[in-house]
């Protein structure tokens, strides 16, 4: 597992707590200051479709479509606006636990900061 | 930083396993091919540096509050096209 930026942090923990849903959380394991919220990205964008590039799918071992979880990182900016990157999606092999931040090839189609709509006031 | 001069079709190697040869040249565009192992990524810079930003701006306290959702909620239909598996 890495991210971007993060690349020395490689464990993670996937945090679901049913009150937060459909958020998620993605916890460093060892390091409580590093935590990221994120979240179903096809809950919001019903034809986001990430091209992963081969060489991430062989990384992940991944071998059919169905065994790929995908996640997007959340940002909560100030005032309590919300987006979403679409352009660095968390891929996860659902059998292996391994994951990764992949760049997607098409990524030139979408945004680091894709607006997500939140109620004013909320965050 | 080391400069090198290469040739087309001519490479580098660093650390014995990767391998960085410029394939052509046309004007101010250089094609770069690139053989690294899997577990090393290999990003272009702008690209790499947007989205580090933009982790680095999502990184939150664990026991910050989430906000509301107002987007319906849609089934997921999508899924991901993973390069050289077919769906």
């Amino acid at each position: 597992m890495g991210l971007l930026g993060f690349e020395k942090l490689k464990d993670y923990l996937l945090i679901a707590n049913p009150a937060e849903e459909p958020f998620g959380w993605l916890k460093a394991e060892g390091d409580t200051s590093i935590a990221f919220v994120v979240l179903n990205p096809f809950l919001i964008v019903p034809d986001y479709q990430p091209d992963i590039p081969e060489a991430d799918v062989e990384f992940l071992g991944l071998t059919n479509v169905d065994d790929a979880m995908v996640l997007n990182i959340v940002t909560v900016h100030k005032g309590g606006q919300a987006t979403m990157n679409l352009k660095g999606p968390i891929v996860i092999n659902r059998n292996t636990g391994m994951g990764k931040q992949v760049v997607i090839a098409n990524g030139a189609d979408y945004s680091v900061q894709h607006p997500l709509l939140v109620s004013e006031g909320a965050a | 930083m080391l400069i090198l001069s290469r040739k087309t079709s001519e490479s580098i190697v660093i650390d014995g396993r990767i391998h960085v040869k410029i394939v052509r040249v046309e004007g101010e565009v250089v094609k770069i091919g690139i053989e690294a192992p899997s577990d090393v990524p290999v990003h272009r810079l702008e690209v790499y540096e947007e989205i580090q930003r933009n982790n680095q701006q999502a990184l939150v306290r664990p026991a910050a509050s989430l906000p509301k959702l107002l987007t319906p909620k849609n089934k997921p239909t999508a899924a991901p096209v993973l390069k050289g598996i077919k769906s």
